[in-house]
């Protein structure tokens, strides 16, 4: 019943916000015919209703995706689990690969204590990204890619979760020996044909959200790729709800020649951890 | 409908607890598993258990082979009782306070005015021990590590429970078995039992063996025509247990879930399912898929015909994945 309500006063929301934009969007095509520049139109365009109905959707989008166009886009396909069979690792893969000139991808769980999960950016990679998040209850998830026009393409899934993935303590405190493996990072990478690869990498790390009684925010919060040629492949912003020991897969866009890819990561204590990572030639896969 | 979440107390666990706690929490069922869309029910709500006789003076009672839902009360389980010359031994006793109190009547309509002597807990799985709530905890026995996985975990999983189920769950408490069994042979109530230590499904599972009518009672080390699940499994001592299993001299073999089997099935097809599953994640972790991408993986035509496999083998990707980067993805030298 409850959350008929929240579904029936959301809808109410939404049609009184979309009502309200048509009326400011009349006043400013006025503003316009009177030769005033539309320098305020980002405050006035309009955020699309959430397919989901998500009660936190209007605050993701004036938050996370503050200015520009926004719309809803298929080809931002969000891949994940109905129900969150781990609430401290839940994964999620985003693919917006035939999306073109792709600026930034950022992920949010609306319902979230902390929505933010991460802001990346694909230079020559693919608007891709697989990873493992905590959700501290049943969660909307959106995700809106920045393309260099200006406009948010955004995708979403909703998950079904029990409770407490971002407040409980991180697994490693419960062995006293964590800090030796601090950093220690599993990764393997492939080349997926002529133009790009594939890699996916472990790293130990608690990734406390500082919402556990006692334990601090400690977390990954920097992950950059080059290739050889010094040039950025791809750069990740990183925030507390993504899970521990974080797992990320990219798919690197590469030449036809060997390539090694440089990792390099930072915390928030300033801990940083740099690795390579070689793709073969494609004579040689 | 009430969706009831963990407790504010119980997260404020200690660190060192913390391990065990978030274990539990990972205890999360199947299907939709969302009592919110599960549509309002105005039944009442009776499980209507009925009592199959497979064997002389042996007794199961069939569960669906469903994942926990609204519609099936958590009614997904096997369990089983027996007469002996001197009273009744009961064999996991369901997933709720209201399915021990039917399981208790069914057993008294069944056999009446005999003694419970004995109840065997075959593992600390919330739908093989909630029920123990209907009987005098004096006469529950298992292996210390169940007892002790039920102390662990049994309050995370009696909420999870409720979560899913609701109303059903009603009045339910985990109570854990008092008797520590270490002994190869029981003998209750005129009746001997031979008892099994092994584990692979959980890091204890009891078998027990009817020594006069061979009936094997596995627990879920076997499944028959409904997928295993894999929230606490070992993949490679599962394994080795259904070796010894398959071993165990026996006239038939109740599996946790699925029908009773004669003809060595349950064995045969629980081997080949968690062999494939093992091997099939294995190479998904090699290739680098996300889980994501693992999960809408092909699942072979043999296992079609189980209950729920879709479902599980999703869930298990989740279970499997990070055990398996751990063993496959190699070591990267790093600078620091």
């Amino acid at each position: 019943m409850v959350y008929l309500m929240k579904r029936f006063n959301a809808k109410l929301f939404f049609s009184f916000s979309n009502c309200q934009s048509v009326f400011l969007s009349g006043l400013l095509l006025m503003l316009a015919i009177s030769t005033v520049t539309v320098s305020g139109a980002a405050m006035a365009r309009d955020i699309p209703p959430d397919p989901l109905n998500s009660i936190m959707w209007t605050s993701m989008a004036e938050r996370f995706m503050p200015e520009g166009e926004i719309v809803f886009d298929d080809r931002v396909k969000v891949m994940a689990p109905f129900s969150a069979e781990d609430q401290f690792h839940v994964p999620v893969t985003v693919d917006a690969s035939q999306l073109d000139n792709v600026e930034k991808i950022i992920i949010v769980a609306d319902l979230n204590p902390i929505p933010l999960v991460m802001n990346m950016r694909p230079v020559k990679a693919l608007s891709y990204i697989g990873f493992r998040l905590k959700l501290q209850q049943t969660s909307p998830i959106h995700v809106g890619v920045k393309t260099t026009d200006g406009v948010w393409h955004v995708g979403y899934a909703v998950i079904d979760a029990a409770g407490g993935g971002c407040t409980a303590p991180a697994a490693a405190h419960g062995n006293a020996d964590w800090m030796r493996t601090l950093g220690q990072t599993r990764a393997i990478a492939s080349r997926t044909d002529n133009s790009s690869a594939r890699m996916t990498m472990r790293m130990r790390h608690p990734m406390d959200t500082g919402l556990a009684v006692g334990i601090p925010a400690f977390y990954l919060n920097e992950l950059e790729v080059k290739n050889s040629a010094g040039e950025l492949v791809a750069s990740l912003e990183l925030f507390e709800p993504v899970s521990e020991n974080p797992t990320f897969t990219l798919r690197p866009q590469v030449g036809i020649e060997a390539d090694t890819l440089s990792v390099s990561t930072r915390d928030t204590e300033g801990n940083l951890v740099d690795f390579a990572l070689s793709i073969p030639a494609a004579s040689d896969s | 409908m009430s969706r009831r979440l963990h407790s504010p107390t119980t997260r404020l666990s200690a660190a060192p607890l913390s391990r065990s706690r978030r274990k539990a929490l990972q205890w999360f069922a199947l299907g939709c598993g969302c009592a919110m869309c599960g549509s309002v029910n105005a039944r009442l709500l009776d499980f209507d258990l009925q009592a199959v006789e497979i064997a002389s003076k042996t007794w199961a009672v069939l569960g669906r082979s469903e994942g926990f839902e609204q519609d099936n009360g958590g009614n997904i389980v096997n369990v089983a009782f027996i007469e002996a010359p001197d009273g009744v031994i009961v064999i996991d006793t369901g997933p709720s306070k209201r399915y021990g109190d039917a399981l208790r009547q069914l057993i008294e309509k069944t056999i009446p005015g005999k003694p419970i002597l004995r109840v065997y807990n075959t593992h600390h799985h919330p739908d093989h021990f909630l029920g123990n709530q209907s009987f005098d905890a004096s006469v529950i026995a298992a292996p210390q590590k169940v007892i002790d996985n039920i102390a662990l975990e049994g309050n995370d999983m009696t909420d999870n429970l409720y979560r899913l189920l609701g109303d059903w769950m009603r009045g339910t408490l985990p109570v854990a078995p008092t008797l520590s069994m270490d002994a190869d042979k029981e003998n209750v109530g005129g009746k001997q039992f031979s008892l099994y230590y092994l584990s692979g499904h959980t890091s204890s599972d009891f078998v027990i063996r009817d020594d006069d009518t061979g009936v094997v009672f596995s627990g879920d080390l076997a499944f028959l025509y409904r997928a295993p699940t894999t929230p606490h499994a070992d993949i490679a001592v599962w394994h080795q247990s259904l070796d010894t299993l398959k071993n165990i001299d026996k006239s038939l073999l109740l599996p946790g879930h699925g029908p009773h089997d004669k003809k060595g099935e349950a064995i045969e097809q629980t081997k080949d399912y968690i062999d494939w599953l093992h091997g099939s994640i294995s190479e998904s972790v090699s290739q680098g898929l996300t889980m994501n991408e693992a999960m809408l993986l092909p699942i072979p035509k043999r296992f079609q015909g189980l209950g729920v496999v879709r479902d599980e083998y999703v869930r298990s990707v989740v279970h499997l994945y990070p055990s398996l980067e751990d063993e496959l993805f190699p070591v990267i030298e790093i600078n620091q």
